[in-house]
């Protein structure tokens, strides 16, 4: 079975020893040579490529966020000089990692558990939901990526007005635009600091700086109304916790 | 823990010393109060077996009470009140077996009263000596342990100067290299040797010439130089009276590595680092600046930096020395300004 595949390293000379590695494999085919993550994630989009070999510290984008935004695409091996707690954890979503420097027997270990991981065709586990997993405990992420076709949004997390549930996707809405991304809002809601983002409904999780206020709706529910106007509906237990937040503030 | 208490024959060993003690106590009795030497040794045991078990008191009233932060009125008023509750105790536990003494030889009292004022006065001195010897203890205690913890230290910075990413990416870039450039491996071998030598050999002292930081970082910039190719480019302003200035050694390096690994590793077509020294007057400032990409995902840092910088700063200099950190849409500027020494002094401008 041939494999396509896209290197991605910002360095020249770590994809230089790829290269190489690859040349005594006539059934590896590199389709792509990207120096930066959104290259890496237009690549995939445009080439289709069947694994990817993926530094982890790079421009634009790093290795996890590439991982998280076509890691249900593609099989990745990571290539790094990182042996850090989040290989460990990104161990379930990355078919291997490969420490840097590396030699060829390791190398063809990384390519016979691809084949494998590619032979199986298992189900792909979602890559959101797995960087939740791994987010170290009292850490939260400073900006959400999210993919479109080939480009990616990056949307920093001062700026996320309000998360909008839509079946197995969440809408970020963010100065008036809103982005679709493959995740559930309750794992959103786990990677997402508490003291400033709650859970006003089932369906909603709302920026606690754009309040603007809260007006009665029925007898038990309430609409926030942000700063830019937008109406978002509030639970009973909802209006609890954004009242507990704003008053500790 | 209490010193004697410290081995585990320890009090034995602190008792033996006593001995010879007890026998001039003795023979002063029997000098001072016309007694038998017999006799005086009967007073003379007791007395030093309490005066030793009583010295070990003022090892915790001298630790309470540190020489160098302690007013020096406190630890005077403090000792002394100590000394002469100790001196009462011995003597009333002398004067018992004076008494105790009396009953079986008559008259034997009457010789103690002329002969207390000068015991008190040794014992009195006896329990002072013991204090000051506490304090000497105590202060090769701390010595010991300010000892152990610089050289805890100076491993941790050992180990910190030498960024493991920083190697094995370096070594990565060799091992690329082996096949395709052979000479360059080589090159980047000695580079990278060079910087980890002269990183091991500055790290141990206490100050350097500013010109063998420089030359450090430059050694550094070096191995960064091969990785990053093209990306990485290099200005320098450096003013030469600045060269024999004495700084502590790492002082510029870690900020020239929070260049690259911040700043130029984070864009696409790389950027130029710029390290402009000058001096002015008794100062010297030390700039670096480098473009960074504000949006540029989270790097996992590993703690050193600009930490280090400040607590080598201030170890150094306290308060007299700066840091500062400067941010600017995609520019960012770290200052350090530190005041001139040098070994020899270097002449007015």
């Amino acid at each position: 079975m041939s494999i396509r595949c896209a290197l991605v390293d910002d360095e020249d000379l770590a994809r230089q020893v790829l290269r190489e590695y690859l040349r005594s494999d006539a059934d590896v085919e590199i389709v792509a040579e990207c120096a930066n993550g959104f290259d890496a994630v237009k690549a995939v989009a445009e080439h289709h490529p069947d694994l990817l070999f993926l530094d982890v510290q790079m421009p634009k984008l790093d290795g996890f966020e590439v991982l998280e935004l076509v890691g249900d695409q593609v099989a990745v091996v990571f290539v790094t000089a990182y042996d850090q707690y989040a290989m460990k954890a990104f161990d379930a979503a990355a078919v291997d990692y490969l420490l840097k420097p590396f030699d060829l027997d390791r190398f063809r270990t990384a390519l016979e558990r691809v084949r494998r991981r590619l032979g199986e065709r298992s189900p792909k586990p979602n890559s959101a939901e797995l960087k939740t997993a791994a987010q170290p405990p009292g850490q939260h992420p400073r900006r959400i990526v999210v993919k479109d076709g080939t480009r990616v949004h990056i949307i920093p997390i001062g700026q996320l007005d309000y998360a909008e549930a839509q079946d197995d996707y969440v809408a970020l809405h963010s100065g008036g635009k809103s982005y679709l991304k493959q995740q559930t809002i309750s794992s959103l809601q786990a990677t997402l600091d508490p003291a400033r983002f709650v859970r006003v409904h089932r369906s909603y999780i709302v920026n606690l700086d754009r309040v603007a206020k809260i007006e009665p709706y029925t007898k038990d529910t309430r609409i926030a109304v942000l700063a830019d106007g937008a109406q978002i509906p509030v639970t009973r237990a909802g209006y609890l916790r954004l009242k507990e937040l704003m008053e500790s503030g | 823990m209490h010193p004697v208490f410290r081995t585990k024959n320890g009090f034995l060993f602190y008792l033996a010393p006593w001995a010879p003690v007890g026998v001039m106590l003795a023979l002063m009795i029997t000098a001072a109060g016309r007694m038998r030497f017999a006799e005086s040794v009967a007073i003379a045991v007791p007395a030093t077996f309490a005066l030793a078990c009583i010295c070990l008191a003022p090892w915790y009233v001298c630790r309470a009470l540190p020489l160098r932060t302690t007013p020096g009125w406190k630890i005077w008023t403090y000792q002394i009140v100590g000394a002469m509750w100790a001196t009462t105790l011995v003597m009333l536990i002398a004067y018992a077996a004076a008494v105790g003494l009396n009953r079986i030889i008559p008259a034997t009292s009457v010789h103690f009263h002329s002969v207390a004022p000068v015991l008190a006065g040794m014992v009195d001195l006896i329990y002072l000596l013991a204090i000051a010897l506490y304090y000497v203890i105590i202060a090769i205690d701390s010595s010991r342990q300010a000892e152990l913890l610089s050289r805890e230290s100076e491993l941790k910075a050992l180990k910190a100067q030498v960024n493991p990413h920083f190697l094995f990416n370096s070594l990565n870039s060799i091992s690329a290299l082996t096949t395709t450039d052979p000479a360059k491996a080589r090159e980047m071998c000695v580079r990278l040797s060079d910087f980890l030598r002269a990183s091991l050999r500055l790290g141990e002292r206490a100050g350097i010439p500013f010109g063998e930081e420089l030359a450090l970082t430059r050694s550094y910039l070096d191995v960064e130089q091969v990785r990053f190719g093209s990306r990485l480019r290099i200005s320098q302003d450096f003013d030469p009276v600045c060269a024999a200035v004495e700084v502590p050694p790492l002082l510029v390096q870690p900020l020239v590595e929070n260049a690259i690994k911040h700043g130029i590793a984070t864009l696409t077509e790389g950027g130029e680092i710029a390290i402009v020294s000058k001096r002015l007057r008794d100062r010297m400032s030390i700039m670096i600046e480098n473009p960074f990409d504000p949006e540029a995902p989270a790097i996992r840092r590993n703690g050193f930096g600009l930490a280090s910088v400040r607590k080598r700063l201030q170890a150094r200099y306290g308060q007299a020395a700066r840091l500062d950190v400067h941010v600017e849409q995609n520019r960012y500027r770290a200052v350090l300004s530190v005041p001139c020494e040098s070994a020899e002094e270097v002449e007015e401008a």
